[in-house]
């Protein structure tokens, strides 16, 4: 195992999508949380100014969560690169324990994921800082962030089970930009308006409890906080808080990547 | 030092057998030459070695398999067919990394650059790299664990004469160390110069395994150029003992079927003169022609 770690240490430091993800991610949220707090000024304050500061709008529940996306692609190139150039090969010589490989896979994107939204956590700090925007309460402000970096972590690992289920790299991207934007909304959709035609629109029957099952949209109740989905309470939809919709991301994450791991252990490399 | 034992090693795509029970030894201190038509299923043999490929059978190195062994790439160093590298990853990095994951040092990696001739490419990036520039590369990575095993998927894809005349004595004298060096080519006159032993398959199925010399041997090619001023008495003689007679090259008859002391002795016996009795050895491409012949699946069309 301390061997499958250090060969994916190495991996990871030598390859250039890495640095430029991570600069990605910590650019744009540099210099979205500072044009932000500029344009907020002294007078704005409490729960909803720092989630958005760290969220760069997704707390609104109006914009997805865009470092998670970026980071997330580091763990769809985790897999992703090994069947893009038949590194999986030289990988499997190297570490012939497969589990191995993919554990230390899943524990170094999980540790860099949430190095790196740790990062965006504290660049919303210091924005916050600079321009002088009054913080919640200290839990408060540990519900976000670890809320966000949480929902980070497990975005990223969704892209890995992903990358490591078609052994495409492309699909792989593919299916971590489109499910939680395409897919979910339109399941959303679909599901309110069948909802909303039937005789009893604003009660909690019929399909509604599904939405809240979605697993993206689900996870994003961690940071979510003035949301727009409070608005579809009077379709009777009601959400998990932070704690019950990490658990539904988390568990869809965790059957990805059993479904990942039994395929990987099997098949061909 | 390491014995490589092959046994049933099976893998089907789809209906079509690629590997059919194939078992087989290769032996430490020599270069065994893997050789078969194309598509007969090297390359998936050497994968079903090092388990990369899930199929039937196992193969042990010194009787633990590629998956049993702590450190692999210092027992085993493989070239597969297809170059695994990440086409920015410089190549220096792509050998620290598999270094890292073997505890091998970084001076080790950078002897086996030097070794292979990369220096000076040594800190670009492969998607830069000539056919035989990647090739040495991957001969770099088998080689940098200084292990006893080598199976190398046909190494020689790419270099330039003199890389392959490099190639041909590195591997004679890591097999002269005692190491076993399994390696497939589609080059029969590399392999005739090269390989000590065979291992040769057709449609994924053993035809011989064995030394070089039996395997010409028996394929029965092999031809004795006669001369002989009594070839009327000789020549009805040696048909009756089921040789087939050629005229030529020159005043000689080519005389197949027979080795040259029953030749001798024939003539002995019928009382016929010998000016010159010479033994012409098959080569290995007729012999291998001659095994495969039958199993080859993708022939040529016939040109007339
Ligand atoms: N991934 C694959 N999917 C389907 N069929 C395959 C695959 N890999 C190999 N084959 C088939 O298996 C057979 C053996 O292929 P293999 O590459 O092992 O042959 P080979 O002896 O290495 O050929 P060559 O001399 O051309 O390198 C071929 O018929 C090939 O078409
Ligand atoms: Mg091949």
């Amino acid at each position: 195992m301390m061997d499958a770690l250090r060969y994916e240490w190495v991996r990871l430091r030598t390859i250039r999508s890495t640095y430029w993800i991570i600069g990605i991610a910590l650019g744009f949220q540099l210099a979205m949380s500072f044009l932000i707090g500029a344009l907020a000024g002294d007078d704005a304050g409490g729960t909803d100014s720092f989630a958005i500061l760290v969220t760069i709008g997704a707390s609104t529940g109006f914009a997805p969560l865009f470092i998670a996306y970026v980071i997330g692609l580091m763990g769809v190139f985790s897999m992703g690169h090994e069947y893009r150039h038949g590194m999986i090969r030289a990988t499997l010589t190297a570490v012939p324990q497969r589990w191995a490989v993919l554990a230390a896979k899943v524990l170094l994107i999980v540790a860099v994921s949430a190095a790196c939204a740790l990062a965006c956590v504290l660049i919303a700090l210091l924005s916050a800082t600079i321009f002088s925007i009054e913080l919640p309460g200290w839990g408060e402000v540990l519900a976000i962030s670890s809320g966000t970096t949480i929902f980070a972590v497990l975005f990223s690992l969704s892209g890995l089970a992903y990358a490591t289920i078609t052994r495409n790299q492309t699909a792989a991207v593919a299916l971590l930009l489109l499910v939680p934007t395409i897919l979910e909304g339109i399941i959303k959709s679909v599901i309110l308006a069948i909802h909303a035609a039937s005789d009893d629109p604003t009660g909690k029957g019929g399909g509604v409890w599904l939405i809240k099952y979605l697993p993206y949209d689900s996870g994003g109740q961690m940071y979510t906080r003035r949301s727009l989905e409070d608005l579809l309470e009077i379709f009777g939809v009601v959400p998990f808080g932070p704690v019950g919709g990490g658990l539904v991301m988390g568990t869809f994450v965790a059957l990805l990547l059993a479904v990942g791991s039994y395929l990987f252990l099997r098949r061909d490399a | 030092m390491a014995l490589i034992e092959a046994r049933g090693l099976g893998k089907s795509y789809g209906s079509k057998r690629a590997v059919d029970d194939l078992s087989f030894t290769v032996k430490p201190g020599s270069v065994t030459g893997f050789l078969g038509p194309n598509g007969s299923g090297k390359s998936t043999t050497m994968r079903l070695m090092l388990s990369l490929d899930a199929g039937q059978g196992t193969t042990t190195f010194d009787g633990r398999t590629f998956g049993e062994l702590r450190h692999p790439m210092r027992h085993v160093g493989a070239l597969l067919e297809a170059k695994p590298f990440h086409p920015t990853r410089r190549a220096r990095d792509h050998l620290r990394m598999l270094a890292a994951a073997n505890d091998v040092s970084t001076q080790r990696v950078d002897e086996v650059i030097r070794l292979v001739g990369l220096e000076s490419v040594a800190r670009g990036r492969p998607r830069k790299f000539s056919l035989g520039m990647g090739q040495r590369l991957g001969i770099a990575a088998a080689l940098l664990g200084d292990p006893h095993t080598l199976l190398l998927d046909e190494p020689s894809n790419g270099l330039d004469p003199q890389g392959i005349t490099w190639l041909r004595q590195l591997l004679k004298h890591l097999a002269g160390e005692g190491r076993s060096v399994f390696v497939s080519s589609h080059l029969l006159q590399e392999m005739a110069v090269l390989a000590d032993e065979l291992v040769v398959i057709g449609r994924g199925k053993l035809l011989a395994n064995g030394a070089v010399a039996d395997f010409v041997t028996s394929s029965g090619l092999g031809t004795v150029e006669v001369v002989s001023p009594d070839m009327a008495t000789l020549g009805p003689e040696l048909e009756s003992r089921g040789a087939t007679l050629v005229a030529g090259p020159g005043d000689a008859t080519t005389v197949s079927g027979l080795d040259a002391a029953a030749i001798g002795d024939a003539a002995h016996e019928s009382g016929a003169r010998l000016h010159q009795l010479t033994t012409r050895q098959a080569s290995l491409e007729e012999a291998f022609l001659a095994a495969t012949g039958l199993d080859e699946e993708f022939r040529g069309g016939d040109q007339s």
